[in-house]
């Protein structure tokens, strides 16, 4: 009932065939679909229609984030939530967006753009349902299995977190705090992970990054030898976080928007008590190995 | 308002201080509380009071089993659908049944099978603060898996305890091997996304099969095979990986003679996944994808 996980992330492209040719070949999406301005792709071990779309735009940005719901009603049910918390909200209809179900759509306090979905265009995974492998041979790049999560960022991070708590339903696992004790960022979830969504403090509307899942540490390091070999722009890592306790790399699309591979953290239940963790250790919060977060880590979005 | 995860198993033991030993040094979990007939354990990342309890008693298995509720309405829920189905419910107030012990409900699935749903265990932390925490604790002991992750049962009829809990209880089925003659030999089902909280397999009722506790990756279960073996620990399998679930696995033996898994793996899984199906002549392939033979000791042996 209510939000299952993050479904598909929408982002402007100013190259469609350069980005396409990465995300095919470097990350292993497979690509579900294609439009005049669009590429739809998909993670293999994913069975919804899309996990990132990419749009032909002439600068690069943010379109949207949309999460799946697990219920038809949960639909109308955060209509009401939403429109009673004063934010207007649009129907979608099944069909009007490719390989979407019923949905709504409406801009968060922050000025991003989400979506609730039900019911997505099942295309299913690259594996069969009857005797299937452990394994699919042939994919390419790094091939996580799935989607993780987002970052994105928000002048007034601690209103964000009011509304997706108080009328979205997500749960905090952690929080940073300034010295003052005004959230700088937060790490939400709906999933039972450490995080499906974090804001952090920057201008409304922005990406921070979107991170794919691994299977485990050693998925990490391959994929930082894919990502050397292909000379892809490494932002941070291998490394961990202190915060959600995973490994991660990150690092850009050919065209500037940040990637993760994530994988790790921990299992919280819907009553675990929020981490916090306070300015001074911000570095370590960030990056438990080095300490210190980069500059371009902490300023660079889209 | 659902039912959220596996929350503990009650496992009978004839020596309780051998088995504690074992559960706390080889398997590295904590004892949190101690009666003179039962001990409580966690594992280190658990916030919650027990995940595991050992029950002296003159032979071995499992005792009970419980799971995790979201809500305190979803006892009052449940209670009703069971009792609809005829099913003798029984309750316990919050600390009755033990230290640290929730509100509680108690039946038995059809297999025979004594299972619980908890609301509001005493939650006593983990061992890492929750102001600026350092990822992991130094000094663990043992395996040290974070967390308890599943269960597997036997019983006669596998189709009817799956159709138990998936129309009485919400879980999800992920996953089956089916006979040649249309019925289910073995089932996994879920309800934390995850590819199985419980499995089913055909066998006497009431049997228990094994428990799980997960661990981060592949490198985690050869660390764990090196210290069992050190410890000479009774081994079932090598480190391996199995086609239901796409888990990864190592099987082994506790002293009184109950089966124990660690487990890392596997894939997400949304509510309306189709589930996956496995044909009696895979089967081998189903339990170990790399031996792909039918281990006739894993089928037989349970307590």
């Amino acid at each position: 009932m209510g939000v299952l996980r993050l479904s598909h992330v929408d982002v402007q492209v100013t190259d469609l065939d350069l980005a396409t040719a990465y995300y095919t070949e470097v990350i292993g999406m497979l690509e579900v679909e294609r439009d005049d301005t669009s590429v739809y792709l998909k993670c293999w071990d994913e069975v919804d229609h899309h996990s990132l779309r990419l749009e032909y735009a002439p600068r690069l940005g943010f379109r949207g984030m949309t999460y799946k719901v697990e219920r038809e009603d949960d639909l109308s049910d955060l209509e009401n939530k939403i429109t009673r918390y004063g934010f207007p909200v649009q129907r979608i209809s099944k069909g009007e967006s490719v390989g979407q179900g019923e949905s709504i759509r409406f801009a968060t306090p922050t000025g991003h753009t989400m979506d609730l979905v039900y019911d997505v265009e099942k295309v299913g995974s690259a594996l069969p349902k009857v005797n299937p492998p452990v394994y699919v041979d042939g994919l390419s790049g790094i091939a996580p299995p799935r989607m993780d999560h987002l970052l994105v960022t928000a002048e007034e991070v601690g209103e964000s977190a009011k509304f997706f708590q108080d009328v979205m339903g997500f749960r905090l696992t952690e929080q940073l705090l300034d010295g003052d004790g005004h959230q700088m960022a937060v790490w939400m979830e709906r999933s039972h992970r450490p995080h499906d969504l974090a804001f952090v403090r920057g201008p409304n509307g922005g990406l921070h990054h979107f991170a794919y899942w691994l299977d485990d540490w050693d998925h990490v390091r391959r994929s930082a030898d894919i990502l050397a070999y292909n000379g892809i722009s490494v932002d941070a890592g291998p490394t961990r976080h202190g915060i959600t306790r995973g490994n991660t790399i990150y690092f850009f699309d050919p065209l500037g928007t940040r990637n993760e591979v994530f994988t790790g953290g921990y299992r919280p239940d819907v009553d675990f008590p929020t981490i916090t963790w306070t300015e001074e250790n911000l570095g370590r919060a960030i990056f438990y190995y080095e300490g210190v977060p980069n500059e371009r880590f902490m300023r660079v979005h889209t | 308002m659902t039912i959220m995860r596996l929350s503990h198993v009650e496992i009978r033991v004839p020596d309780l201080e051998l088995a504690t030993a074992y559960y706390t040094e080889v398997l590295g979990l904590y004892e949190t509380a101690r009666e003179p007939e039962r001990v409580f354990l966690k594992c280190w990342d658990e916030h919650q009071h027990h995940s595991v309890v050992l029950s002296f008693a003159p032979t071995y298995g499992l005792e009970h089993f419980g799971f995790k509720v979201d809500e305190p309405g979803d006892l009052d829920l449940y209670q009703a659908k069971l009792e609809a189905e005829g099913v003798a419910v029984t309750r316990y107030a919050k600390g009755e049944w033990g230290p640290g012990h929730g509100e509680a409900i108690r039946f038995n699935l059809p297999g025979g099978h004594e299972m619980e749903l908890v609301y509001d265990m005493q939650q006593i932390g983990n061992l890492l603060p929750l102001l600026n925490p350092p990822p992991k604790p130094m000094g663990l002991v043992g395996i040290a898996p974070p967390r308890i992750d599943h269960l597997f049962l036997t019983l006669e009829d596998v189709a009817l305890n799956t159709a138990f809990l998936q129309d009485v209880l919400g879980f999800h089925l992920t996953e089956q091997v089916v006979g040649d003659d249309g019925y289910q030999i073995a089932t996994w089902l879920e309800v934390s996304h995850s590819s199985h909280d419980i499995a089913l397999i055909t066998g006497p009722n009431a049997g228990f099969h094994h428990v799980a506790f997960w661990v981060d990756d592949w490198n985690e279960l050869r660390i764990a095979a090196d210290l069992l073996a050190y410890n000479g620990v009774t081994m079932e399998t090598n480190p391996t990986r199995h086609g239901a679930t796409r888990g990864y696995c190592l099987y082994f033996f506790d002293p009184a003679g109950n089966r124990n898994e660690v487990y890392t793996g596997g894939y997400y899984t949304d509510p309306d996944t189709a589930p996956t199906t496995w044909t009696e002549g895979e089967m081998g392939r189903a339990l170990f994808a790399y031996d792909g033979v039918v281990k006739q000791q894993f089928l037989t042996v349970h307590t």
